[in-house]
């Protein structure tokens, strides 16, 4: 018996849509996914960041700000050969992170910082360690029941600074400082090897992140600004080991930091949409799916449904 | 200049007898009897972009630096086996979209037998004389599945080197003679000189697809000697075949599906991006990437290790590592066995040795139907439990309890499948016109409150009675009916 | 010509009219129309991909224009073949392929008769040549399988460690004391062994201790063969080889990446979790006089999955 056109296309449409969706979700491009790259390898990155010390208006998560350095800033800059210098700002920031960490931290971590039954000791940690977790929103922390994760961050980057400067001075010799980074004369395949090594097993060789054990994960490192990036090296934040000078040098992690910026997260995709970064799962959904699954349609077209 | 030609040939070749009968073959027209062709014209592709790329591709892992246009890898020692496959998707023209077409290919190839087989268990179309063609398919299957692993490692990058490595594991795992095994096939402790790069690579283009081949020519013989299945149906028997003949018709519609089928390949292999071995690097038996999974069609084995606990034997001085052998050996072993010998158990359980050339409809079988949807599911279950880890970061659930879900689910989930695919049949058999569309009934409504139906005309098309078969006409009448000669009488023009 | 056709003459030619002959399309023309757009849109398709790949060969262009064109002649194609050649339907009949009894029944005689007639009368030579084909088949086997590498023996068992090996990084630098902080981690290789598979070893710093003094590792984790805090496992993960390269600082586990297995660092590496039958093996290590981080003694295990011969 044969049926009438919209009979037919009953089954089919419903094909047609789950393939739809399944390719809408694939492809579409978000701040994890990768997308189809034009970036041109021919010319190693020769990008400059220096994170804005006496800015206000850059937000953490950007890459490359467009902040004009100082010429204190610069000066350092120039020093650089090490890729990475440590610093930490003018001791005219301490007051008003004190304040700012009286309001928004010292309920958990106490009011010289060093903790409480809820929330750990921060004395000793360093400003760097502190501009970590700062400036990716881990904290003020969202659940405390979980693992801390990346939010848009709730102080501007004076802000950061300032509270990050105020636990510096409660130990004014111990921590990790604010680095900065500079890329000029990283080797990006140096920094490839070395991500390779040490990164790529808890964060994914794409950088994709994926879970770690008793509910812990290790976060995508498709946000994580340079120095966010260095700072975390240096400080261990959460789970991740703590990478000292003697494991990783400044100028390795000032390559490892180059890679990430520069190949994590611009990835040479040139053979289309990324799917993920991911691998074979997404790989899988969108062969079977849409692949099989459209010609699967082209057979309901050409053969009969008798 | 047709008959000349055809003279000559079957001069030689006396073809004319039957390639007449082979023109005339009958094609029955339902889709899902193209299923097997998605599956054999990407098995084409996968010839075609194959022997492309091995045009470049170096099976060596002797190392070079590499020098190619991808900055990050610059400097870097390789193998020159993932420097030549580097070197295809960045530095060979069309390369990547060959690489990446060939690859997309075989997932399309292994997805298709897939579906393929199931309509095949589930039309029960494997029912003598055809056992002999399904345990050929299951052999393809099995090739298949093998020469994608094969294909897959030859880059020699991170991830795929990780298979390698559990691949040896794997066979280390066999008791008695697991590490001789593994020792011979790498040419030592792995990794081994590298030998086992150029071992794949022979296996991967030239044993397995001339086995392959092989059992497509048996696979499509038989099909033509023993003639399709089909459906029941308006004039359908057991001892004719209805459809469509194989020229022009079949012919056309299935060199249009070639091309439709390499079309969606490589536009796949253009717009998706698949196995991008630059981002992964060269591979290193000290180093691993998170979140590595095989490729689907292997991904049932994956899981099946996973979900597997840790029972390792140990005694009398010897070790059988069990977790590895059960999901990774023995288990395997058993579903291909229960795949070769289903047509046998399912011919001495029902007792029917009578030939079968028409399909039953699912429904008709539940039991059948409902064992293998549970098949199915099983397969389903462990696949999905080889990407845990994904599955818990993208949910935020403890990696414990994905695991633990899967172990129970693997178990539990099949057996209530059965059931409720069991239960579907009955009730689709048992229900008039099910699936097919009804007549609709309008409902009037009277001023006084009184309901009342009246059936609707038929649909235009609903009613269309299909025409009765006739056979594939030898000879047609050419002549316009102007120009005939008098009332039934025609001219044949040659 | 009005001659009849010299083959059979039960075979009458079929009307033209006849409506299995005709159309499936009720307006053949327009589906002919369409049909014929599609493949001249392909075959432009194809044109383009012929300059795509000589001007700029760009994959996603390549594709769109390849597989576009690929997918548009195909369509037309099919709709050629379904809409409008003859739409049937038609049918051939199936014969009984298999022979009959009297064939089958000649068959098996001409084999048991005439083969069987020389079995019987040559016994010894029927024997000896089952005898020397079996013989020839088996030691055939021999170069196919044994040639191919060498046995295992010992190998297994063996590492390059040594006592006194200096541990080392990727890039051959000397690992000391002061190298790693508490929580670091580091992959280490025997001096002049670096990047060799077996002798992968993973190096974590649990705590800050001095030189010599021992971390409380529980059991089977050995307290005296760790040193300032430092303890070092084999890398290679005792379910199926894959480096265990994921350290989780705060929980002081190792998971392996590839099936999860998770390893307290705290108790020999000991498997809490996932697949992995036993704990990673322990590699004793001490510091020298220089401070240098030295192995004192090979692993007292075979390092990695299991096998046969593993006792």
């Amino acid at each position: 018996m044969r049926r009438t056109l919209r009979g037919r296309l009953a089954a089919p449409a419903a094909l047609v849509g789950a393939v739809a969706i399944v390719g809408v979700v694939a492809f579409w491009p978000s701040g994890a996914m990768a997308t189809a790259s034009t970036t041109n390898y021919a010319t190693p990155t020769t990008t400059t960041t220096l994170p804005p010390l006496m800015a206000q208006h850059t937000t953490p998560t950007t890459i490359g700000t467009t902040a004009r350095p100082s010429p204190a800033a610069r000066a350092k800059a120039a020093v650089t050969a090490q890729g990475i210098t440590y610093a930490v700002p003018p001791d005219s920031f301490i007051a008003p992170g004190q304040a700012l960490f009286s309001a928004n931290c010292a309920s958990c971590h106490g009011p010289e910082a060093s903790g409480t039954s809820r929330a750990p000791n921060l004395q000793g940690l360093g400003a760097g360690t502190v501009d970590f977790w700062v400036s990716t929103g881990r904290m003020p922390l969202a659940n405390p029941t979980a693992q801390a994760i990346r939010k848009p961050p709730k102080f501007d980057r004076l802000q950061t600074l300032e509270i990050s400067t105020f636990v510096q001075s409660l130990t004014p010799d111990q921590g990790v400082g604010i680095p900065l980074v500079n890329l000029s004369n990283a080797d990006l395949e140096n920094g490839n090897s070395l991500f390779t090594l040490n990164c790529a097993a808890c964060h994914t060789i794409t950088g994709a992140g994926d879970a770690l054990a008793g509910g812990a994960y290790a976060p995508s490192l498709h946000l994580a600004t340079t120095t966010q990036i260095v700072e975390a090296i240096r400080s261990g934040p959460g789970n991740m080991p703590q990478f000292s000078q003697g494991n990783i040098t400044d100028p390795e992690a000032r390559d490892i930091a180059a890679y990430v910026h520069g190949v994590i997260q611009h990835p040479a995709n040139r053979g289309g949409f990324g799917l993920g970064g991911i691998g074979p799962v997404g790989e899988g959904f969108v062969g079977l799916l849409l692949g099989v699954g459209l010609l699967m349609l082209v057979c309901f077209w050409i053969g009969e449904r008798t | 200049m047709i008959d000349a030609s055809l003279r000559w040939v079957d001069d030689r070749l006396g073809v004319a007898k039957g390639g007449r009968t082979f023109l005339d073959k009958i094609f029955p027209d339902h889709w899902s009897f193209m299923l097997g062709e998605i599956a054999l014209y990407s098995f084409v592709v996968l010839l075609g972009t194959g022997v492309f790329l091995s045009l470049y591709y170096v099976p060596s892992a002797h190392e070079i630096v590499y020098h190619g246009s991808y900055l990050p890898l610059r400097g870097q020692k390789v193998s020159e086996a993932y420097a030549s496959s580097v070197g295809l998707s960045f530095d060979v023209k069309s390369g990547l979209l060959m690489r990446q077409a060939h690859h997309w290919a075989a997932d399309i190839f292994l997805g298709s037998i897939a579906v393929h087989m199931a309509r095949v268990f589930f039309t029960g179309a494997f029912r003598k004389p055809r056992e002999l063609n399904w345990i050929v398919g299951v052999t393809m299957l099995i090739l298949g599945i093998v020469n994608g692993f094969l294909g897959y490692s030859l880059p020699d990058d991170l991830v795929s080197g990780t298979g390698i490595r559990i691949a040896f594991s794997i066979v280390e795992s066999i008791p008695l003679v697991g590490s001789y095994l593994g020792f011979f096939l790498f040419g030592g402790n792995y990794p081994g000189s590298g030998i086992i790069l150029e071992r794949f690579f022979l296996l991967h283009i030239l044993i397995v697809p001339a086995l392959i081949v092989g059992l497509l020519g048996a696979h499509l013989g038989l099909l033509v000697k023993q003639k399709h299945t089909q459906f029941p149906g308006k004039g359908k028997t057991e001892h004719n075949v209805v459809g469509s003949p194989m020229f022009p018709t079949f012919m056309a519609k299935t060199n249009g599906f070639l091309f439709m089928t390499v079309g969606v390949i490589f536009l796949l292999g253009g717009f998706a991006q698949i196995n991008p071995i630059w981002q992964f690097g060269q591979y290193e038996p000290y180093q691993i990437s998170y979140a590595v999974q095989p490729d689907w069609y292997m991904g049932w084995l994956d899981g099946a290790l996973r979900i597997m606990p840790s029972w390792e034997w140990v005694g009398w001085g010897h070790t059988i590592p069990l977790e590895v052998f059960l999901p990774a050996v023995i288990f395997p072993g058993i579903i291909f066995n229960i795949f070769i010998v289903w047509p046998f158990l399912e011919a001495k359980r029902t007792k029917d040795r009578a030939y079968h050339n028409l399909l039953d409809r699912p429904r008709d079988r539940p039991k059948r139907t409902g064992a293998g949807a549970m098949m199915l599911m099983l397969l389903f279950m462990v696949f999905c439990a080889s990407s845990t880890d994904v599955l818990a970061n993208f949910f935020h659930i403890k990696l414990n309890y994905v695991l633990w879900f899967f172990r129970i689910a693997v178990i539990v989930i099949p057996i209530i499948t059965y059931f409720i695919t069991y239960q579907i049949c009955q009730e689709m058999r048992h229900a008039e016109g099910v699936g097919k569309r009804k007549r609709p009934n309008v409902v009037f409504r009277s001023d006084d409150g009184e309901y009342s139906t009246v059936a609707t005309e038929p649909r235009p098309g609903d009613g269309h009675e299909e025409l009765d078969a006739i056979p594939v006409p030898t000879y047609i009448d050419l002549t316009p009916p102007e120009l005939a000669t008098g009332a039934g009488v025609r001219r044949v023009m040659r | 010509m009005s001659a009849e056709p010299t083959k059979a003459p039960s075979v009458t030619p079929v009307a033209l009219s006849e409506p299995h002959l005709q159309p499936l399309a009720k307006h053949p023309e327009r589906v002919q129309i369409l049909a014929g757009l599609a493949m001249f849109v392909g075959t432009l398709g194809f044109l383009g991909f012929g300059i795509v790949y000589w001007v700029s060969d760009q994959t996603q262009w390549e594709a769109a224009t390849f597989g576009f064109g690929m997918l548009l002649l195909g369509a037309g194609v099919i709709a050629w073949g379904k809409y409008l050649m003859a739409q049937g339907p038609f049918v051939e009949e199936r014969h009984d392929f298999h022979s009959t009894e009297a064939e089958r029944a000649a068959m098996t005689v001409a084999i048991t008769e005439r083969g069987g007639l020389e079995i019987q009368r040559r016994k010894v030579l029927g024997g000896l040549f089952v005898l020397g084909s079996t013989v020839m088949g088996i030691v055939l086997l021999f170069p196919l399988i044994r040639s191919l590498g060498p046995k295992p023996g010992n190998v297994l068992f063996e590492t390059n460690w040594r006592k006194g090996s200096q541990l080392v990084a990727l890039d051959g630098r000397v690992i000391t004391v002061d190298d790693l902080d508490v929580g670091g981690v580091l992959t280490v290789f025997p001096q002049g062994f670096v990047g060799s598979s077996p002798d992968q070893t993973i190096l974590i710093r649990l705590a800050q201790l001095p030189a010599g003094a021992a971390f409380p590792l529980q059991s089977p984790g050995r307290p005296e063969w760790t040193t300032a805090g430092y303890v070092a496992y084999s890398k290679m993960c005792t379910h199926l080889g894959c480096p265990v390269g994921l350290y989780q600082e705060q929980t002081q586990q190792l998971v392996c990446p590839c099936h999860q297995s998770i390893f307290n660092v705290k108790a020999g590496a000991v498997p809490e979790f996932g697949p992995a039958p036993r704990p990673l093996p322990q590699l004793p290590i001490y510091a020298d006089a220089n401070g240098n981080l030295r192995a004192s003694d090979g692993y007292n295990q075979a390092v990695g999955p299991g096998f046969w011969e593993r006792p």
